[in-house]
């Protein structure tokens, strides 16, 4: 069966006048099909050219062809079409049953012709959006007057106005183009600076390691002068040390974990305030009322303990610095040092003589330590001496700035090969936002970023999606006089994935369909399926590179 | 819109993951039966089942009530007496009864209570409610002529406790009155029809006063329970726990005028089945109700409710209500409407007496007994005798009128959804209609447009300009739809609300104050529209200055008019509400919907009237509505699921509307909660066409459906039905035109065309369009290729599209893939038609049209066009056009179905002198005609001859002729000779 619809609506701007427009033509036949209808005595149905007709019989109001050649003036064969229901006695299926011409020529002189349905020829209603001059309506239904002059006067001009904006589009495309090239040239810099870094960073950490290495050694030395007493209060002090701060630590953790429940909680507060007052009792639905009252109980017990504060003032008390409360780690840990150094000889000796001790009784110790005559001195974290982690912190900072500097390599490089687009033109835009006020809300599409509803009686911005990808689509819409919309053919589209999930639907998304304008701005937001939001948007960035296509501007004219 | 790079990857799998997530989280649709009340749960009902089973369980049960004979009048067709009700050895009721014998041929009885009647009871609770029985629902409902016959009589010679009379046509008509117990047999030629009280189920629950508390019912201790209630039952014989008050769901009906239900047993004997009473999601043909095997346990349910999520085959209430039930049999069809606003419940069950294997010829004999119950009211019934189908469905339209004459674009296509969300959406689905060459009407605005839910409000965000709006539709002829509902905000600044409250013009809570519940806009009151008052205020609603950014092309969509309340008990009004002049809800229940709907039509009349220059027929769609709702209103079924079980019960519940008096009904296309797939969307579309009222609709959380989303081959699928659709307007307007004389169904069951046919009696899957011949099967099965459609004679049938001949009674295949419509052409009709393709009903005025011949055997064939100018009233006043063809011997020829003309005739019939006939195709004719190249026109005494082509019919196709350009004008007599 005939299953592909097909649209009989097309704009004749490409036609060519080189086609002998002299010759006498049918009303309603374009001079394309002229050479059909040169014949003065009789007429060949165009696709069933067997099928031949009296001069006569062209325009007579009747459909003879089965392709509705026979009737380029009338709408006698407004039927031949995939999109009416099939009937034996007015379309053969022997025969060829496709439609020969693409419908109502209208000459529109003054100015551009334009083909229009046959459904609308002889309808009573002048379509002067396509047939400025009227010649759809021969039967006298009404009378459409010739408005061709004044229409394509107007047309003119709204198309010089739209070359202008066109021409200023495209020179702001060239600019951000321009900056879209620095911009990449940057990202490559900064590649190449941080590859730098990075190689500088595992020198630096080689460096550090070698360091922890010999300062380990030294301090195993250490371990052998220090006397015992002093020793093993240095590892309680470090050990309080430690304690105290994994307390402190463990306490800030609960404080964030407990703000943010607090928030949570607060936003669930929300939704089920929202939710009591806006549910729709309508549905009568059990579950529904059982939620609304136990809120109602929740809401009568009292929403927030009322000794709440001071639960917080005293965990804000115990996170204070230990300095705050008249403790300094640091000077229980240096005099520790002091008092050793009381039962050190080797205070007393000259600096050359001291060192020379020392390594000796270093060289003496680890003889001792690797013959298994001493015991090695308990040398874990908790244990160390402020040397070791000293020198380990630093190791580890060390590493981390390498980390930094690593990640960030990895970032700009994926960046570097992400799609921004025709000429990368997008990377100039990125998160540069655009708003517009639609409804209730205000809509905001920030490049290559994300699409936000915000509501402008105030609450939270949804968001309706997360920049995942750029694509192409057809679309085939019409176009306002201002120029504010796509028009047909091929259009850049951004797509935002993710946002927001839906109550009883998907996760919200957008399409950002963008064509050229001198500006960004944001025309139309169409909430297309539940939660599938489209944006209709103008941008210099889609403005093509070739600039002949001029997105809205060429109303589709080259993809026909 | 379509995407390339990245398309296989994103576009595609996009949808399938959303189907994926949406099966995930979609709810499963599920009525919510404890919001509704069971027969065990209605009081009354329950009483008068109990009332049922006790007299049939009682073998030497006798009804209670007798006529007596010393109180019998007769005058001017009409007999009045005294029914006494026995309620204890010393104590009888009197009951007011008349038996009315109409100038129609209907009779009507009416049964009264004469303590309530005089006003001789007391309220409790001090209430304010009158204490009359309801006496005014044929107020509502009744527009025809209640005047007696002059040549109804009594007969004389009359068995002894018997009276007779005599009435109807020629006399035909019988009733017989049983005094003792009272009972009333009606009878056609001599054979019994219609039987009351034959069970002696008749019970008219007289007033009494309240006993005083028995203290053993306040302090019932536990255990004790059970055997106090046994008790009860005992003393009095009857179950009086639901007499006084009533709980249902946290809401208490405080019953200020106690029990008041009224019921009667009314028998059909030989007849098998009956149909009507709608409205349930259930078979045409009404199934027993007393359980068994493919029964129903629960009476059918008469009861106006915003019923969420229906479920199907289910005698469980629905929106609207027409008590009004015919039976049938191979030879004969009568009908009862009980007339009756309250909640009614109806119990079914048939009876086989088994022939008598001695006696030659004689055959089992089935009786159909139903037990009608109401909670209120009068008892007030009317019997039709037939003895056909379209005999009935006449007289119950002489009575409750007839459908209202649409304007043409009304049974056009209506595109609608739960909401188009801006004025330009509104713009943006209109442009899309016309770039896929797609013909619609009209556009529907559900509640979102308001501001807030303020009925005559625009949100100011959304709907900025809506007379831009407005214009723009009408550019094309288009219309708008809006909804208005019946709850009206409680609000601060809404004008509406505090003239409403000012003018005292709301329905009253018991206590006499305004009644306030929920609905959409949250807090609001109802309109009263048995308050004439409130009628006048609000037609002044609808003026254009008033409802600003409204115009011509602006009608009316009446929803929650049952009426719903989302916190009212079973989702509506307490019963106790009191409305205009004190009647309590319970009363008039039913009728509210009816009384708001007519309202609007009255407003869209008077604002017509006010501020155009030829007044236009209004247009107002309705979900609630009862007996004379179809003079003003068309309905849906409500809220229906996009679901294939869904599709296939809207044929019968459409079928049903038809043969209840009210044919404008259609459901709600594609379904309206969820989201059909596009094979459902587009067999629904394909059904859809063949609905009187043929809309669109969804669901707020659906996805956007209309025909143009779903892409191909399904939207041209859906196109060619919706062309279909428009081609065949004609037709369908002149089936609205004979409903509207009257009375007869658009879309026609098997049985309505076939009363013979005993094997069609129970068929409700396949339609009849009108007069026409046409026979569709919608395909309601997912991935069905085939349908298999059921022939009620033997009369050859073709296939409309390729004239494959079907012949034979019994069951045929046809082919049918997705893009298939099963339509046949049944032999020996004529169909108008119009084939050039427009963006609107109003575009194709000036269209000719294309006659299509379809001959059997006998090579007769007739046919009607009817027309006017699709708007006005003028078609009153005779500025209409209605032609009958008819074919036979080898001529067709058109002459005018009534020769008188209007005066209004002449200057309507010369603004349409150029519309021709364009071509006449002839299906199935005479193998000669091969032959003949030409045939003869005739018209205005001039004769012409024009080209005929023929093509012969091969494998199982019939041969078609086509006539070229006969140019004939329609409005004048022609003929055309053939051979």
């Amino acid at each position: 069966m005939r299953t592909k619809a097909v649209i009989t609506f097309a704009f004749a701007s490409t036609l060519s006048t080189s086609f002998a427009a002299d010759l006498p033509r049918p009303r309603g036949v374009s001079p394309e099909y002229a050479k059909y209808y040169k014949d003065a005595s009789s007429f060949a149905c165009i696709f069933n050219p067997s099928i031949t007709l009296e001069a006569s019989q062209i325009n007579d109001d009747f459909c003879d062809c089965p392709d509705g050649s026979d009737e380029p003036g009338t709408s006698a064969c407004s039927h031949i079409s995939a999109l009416s229901p099939p009937s034996a006695a007015i379309s053969d299926s022997t025969l060829n049953n496709t439609a020969a011409l693409p419908g109502f020529y209208c000459k529109n002189k003054g100015h551009r012709p334009a083909y229009i349905p046959f459904t609308y020829v002889n309808d009573g209603i002048c379509d002067y959006d396509n047939c400025c001059d009227g010649s759809d309506e021969s039967e006298g239904i009404v009378k459409c007057e010739d408005k061709c002059k004044e229409i394509g006067t107007m047309w003119k001009k709204a198309e010089e106005q739209k070359q202008k904006t066109l021409n200023v589009a495209m020179q702001k495309r060239r600019d951000l183009v321009a900056t879209a090239a620095r911009l990449k040239l940057e990202v490559e810099e900064k590649i190449s600076n941080l590859k730098s870094m990075v190689q500088a960073d595992e020198i630096k950490i080689q460096e550090a390691e070698n360091n922890l290495v010999e300062t380990e050694k030294r301090e195993k030395l250490r371990a052998i002068t220090a006397p015992k007493t002093g020793g093993r209060l240095g590892v309680l002090v470090s050990l309080a040390k430690k304690r105290t701060e994994d307390l402190r630590a463990g306490v800030l953790k609960l404080m964030q974990e407990k703000a943010s429940a607090e928030f949570r909680v607060k936003e669930l507060e929300g939704i089920l305030e929202a939710f009591k007052t806006e549910y729709n009792p309508n549905f009568n639905d059990e579950g529904v009322k059982r939620a609304v009252r136990a809120w109602e109980e929740y809401e009568a017990r009292g929403r927030h303990p009322a000794d709440d504060h001071v639960a917080q003032k005293e965990m804000e008390d115990l996170v204070q610095d230990d300095s705050e409360h008249g403790l300094t780690w640091d000077d229980y840990e240096t005099a520790d040092r002091d008092t050793d150094s009381l039962y050190l000889i080797e205070s007393y000796l000259p600096p050359s003589a001291r060192d020379w001790l020392r390594q000796k009784y270093a060289d003496v110790r680890v003889f001792l330590v690797d013959n298994g005559i001493l015991p090695a001195v308990d040398n874990d974290a908790a244990g160390e001496s402020k040397a070791v982690q000293d020198t380990r912190t630093h190791l580890d900072s060390v590493k981390s700035e390498r980390d930094g500097h690593q990640s960030d390599l990895t970032n700009n490089e994926s960046d570097l090969t992400k799609n921004y687009g025709p000429d990368d033109v997008f990377r100039a835009l990125k998160g540069e936002c655009v708003n517009v006020e639609s409804g209730e809300y205000t809509y905001e599409h920030c490049f290559m970023d994300k699409t936000t509803q915000k509501p402008n009686k105030g609450g939270m911005d949804t968001a309706m999606g997360y920049f995942d990808r750029i694509e192409f689509v057809n679309v085939d819409e019409g176009e306002p006089a201002d120029g504010k919309g796509l028009g047909s053919g091929e259009r850049i589209a951004l797509r935002y994935e993710n946002g927001a999930t839906c109550w009883n639907g998907p996760a919200r998304s957008t399409t950002v369909i963008l064509v050229c304008y001198e500006i960004n701005e944001v025309w139309k937001v169409v909430e297309e399926e539940k939660c599938i939001y489209r944006m209709e948007a103008g941008s210099p960035a889609a403005c093509t590179p070739e600039g002949s296509r001029g997105a809205s501007q060429a109303a589709g004219k080259d993809e026909l | 819109m379509q995407s390339r790079q990245q398309l296989p990857s994103s576009w595609t799998t996009l949808p399938v993951i959303l189907a994926t997530l949406a099966l995930l989280v979609s709810p499963v649709f599920m009525v919510k039966h404890e919001n509704f009340k069971t027969c065990d749960q209605s009081g009354f009902c329950k009483r008068n089942r109990q009332f049922a089973d006790s007299a049939s369980a009682d073998k030497s049960w006798s009804s209670p009530y007798a006529l007596d004979a010393s109180t019998i009048k007769f005058s001017k067709g009409q007999l009045e007496g005294t029914i006494l009700k026995s309620v204890a050895a010393d104590e009888q009721i009197r009951l007011p009864v008349v038996v009315s014998f109409l100038e129609t041929g209907s009779a009507r009885v009416t049964i009264d209570e004469e303590k309530r009647q005089k006003g001789e009871i007391e309220l409790r609770h001090n209430s304010k409610a009158r204490k009359e029985r309801y006496n005014e629902s044929e107020k509502h409902a009744i527009v025809g002529s209640l005047k007696g016959s002059k040549d109804a009589k009594v007969a004389d010679g009359a068995e002894k406790g018997t009276t007779v009379i005599y009435y109807g046509p020629d006399e035909k008509f019988q009733a017989v009155i049983t005094h003792k117990p009272f009972g009333l047999t009606f009878k056609r030629d001599g054979k019994a029809q219609v039987q009351f009280n034959e069970r002696g189920l008749l019970n008219v629950e007289h007033w009494r006063p309240k006993p005083p508390d028995v203290p053993a019912e306040e302090e019932k201790k536990e255990g004790e329970e059970a055997k106090v209630e046994e008790k009860k039952v005992e003393e009095s014989g009857e179950d009086t726990s639901t007499w006084w008050e009533e709980s249902f769901g946290g809401n208490t009906d405080t019953k200020p005028r106690g029990p008041e239900s009224v019921a009667l047993d009314i028998s059909f004997p030989g007849f098998s089945v009956v149909y009507g009473i709608p409205e349930h999601a259930s078979s045409m043909a009404l199934k027993q109700t007393r359980g068994g095997d493919g029964n129903y346990n629960e009476p059918y349910r008469l009861f106006n409710a915003d019923v969420f999520e229906y479920e199907l085959d289910s005698p469980m209430t629905l929106y609207g209500s027409i008590p009004f039930m015919q039976a049938h049999s191979k030879d004969s069809t009568v009908g009862v409407f009980w007339l009756n606003g309250a909640e009614t419940w109806v119990d079914i069950v048939k009876s086989t007496s088994k022939a008598n294997p001695l006696s030659l010829g004689s055959k089992d004999f089935t009786t159909t007994q139903t037990h009608w119950f109401s909670e209120s009211g009068l008892m007030d019934v009317f019997v039709f005798l037939g003895p056909t189908p379209s005999d009935v469905i006449k007289s119950y339209g002489e009575l409750t009128g007839t459908t209202a004459m649409p304007q043409e674009f009304a049974i056009a296509y209506h595109q609608c959804r739960w909401n188009y969300v801006t004025d330009q959406d509104v713009k943006d689905v209109d442009k899309r209609f016309d770039k896929f060459n797609i013909p619609y009407d009209v556009i529907w605005l559900d509640i979102e447009y308001t501001d807030g839910k303020k009925y005559f409000t625009w949100d100011p965000l959304t709907f900025k300009n809506p007379d831009s709006m407005i214009k723009h539709l009408d550019k094309r002829s288009r219309k708008l739809v809006t909804i208005i509902d019946p709850h009206i905000k409680n609000t601060d600044s809404y004008p509406v609300v505090d003239a409403l409250k000012k003018k005292d013009l709301a329905v009253h809570d018991k206590d006499n104050n305004i009644y306030e519940g929920w609905c959409w806009p949250g807090s609001s009151h109802w309109i009263d529209c048995l308050n004439p008052a409130a009628i006048e205020w609000w037609k002044s609603l609808f003026k254009y200055k008033a409802f600003v950014g409204t115009g011509s092309n602006v009608f009316i969509w009446n929803d929650m008019n049952e009426p719903s309340v989302f916190n009212g008990p079973e989702t509506s009004m307490p019963r106790d509400n009191l409305h205009f002049q004190n009647w309590e809800h319970r009363d008039v229940h039913n009728i509210y919907g009816m009384t708001y709907h007519n309202a609007t039509y009255q407003a869209l009349l008077a604002r017509s009237k006010a501020e155009e220059k030829s007044p236009r027929r209004p247009f107002v769609l309705t979900r609630a509505f009862f007996p004379g709702s179809q003079r003003t209103a068309a309905m849906w079924t409500g809220d229906n699921l996009a679901e294939w079980s869904h599709l296939a019960a809207s044929l019968p519940m459409v079928l049903n509307q038809g043969i209840a008096g009210m044919p404008f009904a259609g459901a709600d296309v594609g379904g309206f909660f969820g989201n059909p797939s596009k094979e459902l969307l587009t067999r629904w579309y394909q059904a859809g066409a063949f609905y009187p009222f043929f809309r669109g609709h969804a669901h707020i959380d659906t996805r956007r459906r209309e025909p143009y989303v779903a892409g191909e081959p399904y939207t041209g699928i859906m196109t060619q039905a919706l062309r279909l659709r428009y081609s065949l307007l004609p037709a369908w307007y002149t089936a609205f035109r004979e409903a509207h004389v009257y009375g007869t169904p658009i879309v026609r069951p098997n049985w309505f065309v076939h009363p013979e046919d005993e094997g069609g009696f129970a068929l409700d899957d396949q339609l009849y369009l009108a007069d026409t011949g046409l026979l569709f099967k919608p395909v309601v099965a997912e991935a069905a290729n085939s349908v298999d459609i059921y022939l009620a004679d033997d009369t050859p049938y073709f296939d409309y599209f390729t004239y494959k001949t079907y012949k034979g009674k019994g069951s045929h295949t046809i082919e049918a893939p997705l893009e298939k419509i099963p339509l046949l052409m049944r032999a020996g009709h004529i169909v108008p038609r119009r084939d050039r393709a427009r963006r609107s009903s109003a575009l194709m005025r000036n269209d000719p049209y294309t006659l299509v011949i379809v001959l059997g055997s006998d090579g007769k064939a007739a046919g009607e066009l009817y027309f006017d100018d699709g708007e006005s009233f003028d078609y009153e006043a005779g500025a209409y056009i209605h032609r009958t063809f008819s074919y036979a011997d080898g001529k067709l020829s058109s002459a005018d179905k009534y020769p008188e003309k209007g005066k209004g005739f002449d200057k309507y019939a010369k603004s349409v002198s150029k519309l021709r006939v364009e071509r006449v195709v002839v299906v199935n004719p005479p193998a000669e005609w091969e032959k003949v190249a030409k045939v003869s026109v005739t018209q205005d005494g001039k004769e012409k001859y024009v080209k005929m082509s023929f093509v012969k019919g091969e494998s199982g196709h019939a041969s078609y002729a086509v006539v070229r350009d006969p140019k004939v004008q329609i409005v004048k007599d022609w003929g055309i000779v053939f051979a």
